[in-house]
């Protein structure tokens, strides 16, 4: 047992003063106000940010929907020739690439950047102005990606753009590039959500607000957002190799010079298949939130639910080479996957009987979101059913590639998340907007949507096991596919029309239309106690919660948050503050104050857009005066923002309670969010360090002759160095806790040149030894790791140096060093990189026997 | 209070403790058994690939078989070891209609408990899942 105050003993709330309550919220007001005009581009807000995340989203959902259309039309009657093939082939491939990387994932986003802080409880997330940064990322990312099909360069290798078609520039032209590069900057903006969302879980629950309280919305992003941070990484190493080959020539994907194609797949299904729950989860997740409103009652087997979500996150990293069982593996191997492929049903399950168990045990109400979850669940247990029967190895070998595995994908993501979202827009749409939606008009889309949907679908199934390959750009009348795929298109057609009447329903303009009663549902969370009509705060003031249904279990709750009886009721300094709490017990912790509207990171976004792209063209040069001006919008927005030494202490956030104003270490988000962005860090490193297993597992020679390994001496000299640099920066830490500024300051500056010594000795230990990462995969791989710790040194070069001049100009003390404490966590990471790196170029080889 | 990297600008803390998310809290519980089946898999599965890589397409799966039982063994003992944990130190049940929201550093305690025994119970399973395929094929 820990020292802990009790919450629900604290002194009374003082009584209400109608005057003081006005003042308060007029103080409140000033402080959360979005700029006006043309400058609430520069608006931070959660609500903001999450409804144009939102619409965006839903915009790129229709330019995909719309090829989806076209592809339909294409493939409505045989040897037709609508779309040259050539069109054909981009369609499909923006089709599932918008989809995927500019629907599915960042609607996760945006719903929970919308709604998550609301269900907390809370004013905002902890990081809003990254939010923002994230969403202007993903919109130029998006745009630029989308927008190459109008000048003929789209991608067209496939989604899942597989070497070595991608990975020859003769083969494939600019739009792998675009694909590449627009891809990973999308995916810069995922882990900048996940980042933000895993912190928000951890560190900004209500006082009170313990694990076992936690809403299970709350569980399923946290999940998910943890899967995005070990999902993607791969990817992005992946990535970074298709693209060293395509523009450099280094040798990764080319069997010739001892790579291999068969890398791409594994790096990319590591990251595909956790994907397709990253998709799902956060769509289930909607309607575990819904349900208990409509059933009048708690959800049955909360921790059931908990344990599905964390079991399933586990077992879909095992799933991946169910997507290769065609490629020639070891049998032993595809079982394993199989076998796991099979386990993930089970935790499945669990969750859609918990659902099943609720609706049986209560008397459900009949709504438009319900009709839409339950329309989800038929599907989805379909198409979830189709997925056990492909992960079956030897069915799996009948129907791949075949318009079986299209059926089966679209089953499970429109059963698992498209109509899960449907129903939570019918939920949600009266919390964002204070207005109903049509009834009539949602039961008319659900209708067409259900209906279009499988009309669209079931058929393919039969057309896939009657042969017919996915992606094919026609086929023959004597094929025998022809009716089956005129009903898919009228499907699909119908499909859209439903879709059609859910978008004119959420964009109707209701502009003198009632607002909605409060809480209209009659749900539990906190996300229905907000003021209708809306304010900007988010919530008057935070309450201590020790429910998990607190709207309904906690009398008179809504008028004590509305009267400022709880926390933080006023923003005395005008200042944006939200409530830091602990990660098991939600204990306060301290007051953090949070940046407002501001055009650094919408410059920060465009700079690093212009990078992407540009480096697309191979022009170089603008690309670096990009970069710079990249850094130097960053180190602005940080240096403003962020770490700020407070005007006081300590200050008082009612009910009795003194929270402090400052924290650092693993007390303050921003510690958090280093520790969680390198963690998704490493999880990238482990990709490459994958793939040098990966070939010295697949090929027979792979290591070199010893005469050919980067020299011992001079890698064992630089690991040296590269720790020296790490001691000196933990060393800076100590050094400024005991107050001598100074050395800690030519610590941070001295530390420069130990690195650059470090780093230059790896480079001549694989130099003077002739490694060309244009020959020989080996070669190709010792470089990409070497370049890899060149690039966080680098990275840790500016920040020494960021840190530095914070101490110069006292904004980073012995007291209050946050800066450096964040700073010494990264040089914690690098140093387990620098030892990893060296295990492998110089212990490895050793072992194996082929050492000095 | 006890890290240097935890130390905070004197005089100013908050009132009363937190617990430390290690070994006060011990959320470790949680991942753990999915932690062990996610190692199991991995291994199982480097040692049927580097054995097929590295002895030829044919070869015989007799050895690899008995690594692999060896470790689903080990796995599951060790699983075992943290239902136990789960059960005894943290007071976890095995509950389906479970209600514990007591709001008490105990009641944390015990929902970490339960669902932790629940994983428990799920990476065996999911252990299990991959040692038949271990048990049944006699070549790569």
């Amino acid at each position: 047992m820990t020292d802990e105050i009790d919450l629900s003993r604290l002194p009374p709330p003082e009584p209400y003063d109608e005057a003081r309550d006005t003042a308060q919220r007029k103080r409140l007001m000033e402080a959360w106000r979005e700029p006006p005009g043309w400058k609430i581009v520069t608006a931070v807000n959660n609500s903001y940010i999450g409804k144009w995340y939102l619409l965006t989203s839903f915009g790129f959902f229709v330019f995909a929907g719309i090829l989806a259309l076209m592809i339909r039309a294409q493939l409505a009657v045989p040897g037709n020739d609508l779309f040259s093939q050539q069109l054909y082939n981009q369609l499909f491939t923006l089709h599932g690439t918008a989809m995927m990387f500019l629907f599915a994932v960042p609607i996760f986003e945006a719903v929970a950047i919308i709604i998550l802080p609301e269900i907390l409880g809370a004013r905002d997330l902890p990081f809003p102005r990254l939010s923002a940064f994230g969403f202007w990322c993903f919109v130029i990312g998006g745009i630029f990606v989308c927008g190459s099909i109008f000048f003929g360069v789209a991608p067209d290798g496939g989604w899942f753009m597989y070497t070595p078609l991608s990975s020859d520039p003769a083969y494939s032209g600019l739009g792998t590039d675009i694909w590449l590069l627009g891809l990973s900057f999308i995916e810069v903006s995922s882990i900048a959500a996940a980042v933000e969302l895993i912190v928000g879980v951890l560190k900004s629950r209500p006082p009170g607000m313990r694990l076992n309280l936690m809403p299970l919305y709350c569980w399923y992003v946290l999940v998910v957002a943890g899967m995005i941070l070990f999902a993607f990484p791969p990817l992005i190493a992946g990535d970074l190799l298709l693209e060293m080959e395509r523009a450099f020539g280094w040798a990764f994907f080319d069997p010739d010079r001892g790579g291999d194609p068969l890398l791409w797949q594994h790096l990319f299904w590591i990251f595909g298949h956790p994907e397709v729950y990253i998709i799902f989860l956060p769509s289930i997740a909607l309607i575990a939130t819904m349900l208990p409103t409509f059933a009048g009652r708690p959800m049955v087997g909360h921790s059931w639910i908990v344990l599905s979500a964390v079991g399933v996150a586990f077992l879909s990293f095992g799933l991946w080479v169910h997507h290769m069982f065609t490629t020639g593996l070891p049998e032993i191997s595809l079982s394993f996957f199989s076998a796991a492929s099979e386990a993930v049903a089970v935790p499945t399950g669990i969750q859609i009987f918990c659902f099943i168990a609720t609706m049986l045990v209560s008397k459900m109400r009949p709504s438009v979101p319900m009709l839409f979850a339950g329309g989800a669940l038929a599907i989805f247990v379909f198409g979830g059913l189709t997925g056990v029967m492909v992960a079956l190895v030897p069915f799996d070998w009948q129907a791949h590639d075949s318009y079986f595995i299209v059926a089966h994908l679209h089953y499970t993501l429109i059963g698992g998340m498209l109509f899960p979202l449907f129903a939570g827009i019918h939920y949600w749409y009266p919390f964002v907007t204070q207005k109903n939606l049509s009834a009539r008009a949602g039961k008319w889309s659900f209708w067409l949507m259900f209906g279009g949907f499988n009309v669209a679908f079931l058929p393919m199934h039969w057309t896939g096991i009657m042969g017919m390959p996915r992606r094919v750009w026609t086929y023959d009348l004597s094929d025998g596919w022809a009716v089956l795929n005129m009903v898919s298109t009228i499907g699909a057609f119908v499909f859209a029309a439903g879709f059609a009447v859910l978008a004119l329903n959420v964009l109707w303009p209701r502009g003198k239309a009632p607002l909605v009663k409060r809480n209209l549902w009659n749900a539990g969370t906190m996300e229905w106690a907000a003021e209708v009509p809306d304010k900007p705060w988010g919530v008057r003031s935070i309450p201590y919660i020790h429910t998990r249904y607190p709207l309904w279990e906690q009398e008179g709750l809504v008028d004590q948050i509305d009267r400022g009886e709880w926390f933080l009721p006023d923003a005395e300094e005008g200042k944006r503050e939200l409530i830091v709490t602990d990660i098991l017990d939600a204990r306060p912790l301290f007051v953090q104050r949070v940046g407002g509207p501001s055009f650094l990171t919408l410059g920060a976004a465009f700079c690093l857009g212009a990078v992407f792209i540009l480096a697309t063209f191979h022009l170089w040069a603008i690309t670096l005066i990009f970069g710079a001006g990249f850094v130097g919008f960053t180190l602005w927005w940080l240096w403003t923002g962020t770490s700020l030494i407070p005007e006081k202490p300590e200050k008082y956030a009612g009910r009795g309670l003194t929270l402090p104003t400052y924290a650092q270490g693993n007390r303050s988000p921003g510690w958090w969010a280093v520790f969680i962005t390198m963690t998704g860090d490493m999880t990238a490193f482990m990709g490459l360090v994958f793939s040098y297993f990966f070939y010295w597992t697949a090929l027979p020679d792979f290591l070199p002759s010893a005469a050919h390994l980067p020299g011992f001496g001079w890698l064992l000299l630089g690991l040296a160095l590269l720790i020296g640099t790490w001691a000196m920066t933990t060393a800076a830490r100590e050094t400024l806790g005991h107050g001598q500024r100074g050395l800690a300051m030519a610590l941070l500056i001295g530390a420069l040149p130990v690195g650059a010594l470090g780093i230059g000795a790896w480079c001549w230990s694989a130099y003077s030894k002739g490694l060309d990462p244009t020959v020989q995969s080996f070669d190709a791989m010792v470089w990409m790791l070497i370049l890899w710790m060149g690039l966080h040194l680098l990275l840790n070069w500016v920040m020494h140096l960021y840190v530095a001049a914070r101490v110069k100009f006292g904004h980073c003390t012995p007291e209050y060093r946050a800066d450096l404490m964040n700073l010494t966590l990264f040089s914690h990471f690098l140093a387990l990189t620098a030892v990893t790196i060296f295990a492998l170029l110089a212990l490895f080889p050793l072992l194996m026997g082929v050492g000095p | 209070m006890r890290h240097g990297s935890d130390k905070q600008p004197r005089h100013f803390s908050a009132p009363g403790d937190a617990p430390r998310v290690i070994d006060q809290g011990s959320v470790w519980i949680l991942v753990a058994a999915p932690s062990i089946w996610a190692a199991h898999f991995l291994l199982s599965y480097w040692v049927a690939a580097i054995w097929c890589a590295k002895t030829g397409p044919m070869a015989s799966l007799f050895e690899p078989r008995w690594i692999i039982v060896a470790l689903g063994l080990i796995c599951t003992a060790l699983i075992a070891w943290l239902g136990v944990i789960a059960v005894r130190r943290y007071g976890g049940v095995f509950v389906i209609f479970e209600e514990i929201t007591d709001s008490s550093e105990r009641g944390r305690d015990r929902f970490i408990g339960h669902v932790a025994l629940l994983l428990c119970v799920l990476s065996v399973v999911a252990i299990g899942f991959t040692v038949i395929p271990g048990l049944v094929f006699a070549t790569c």
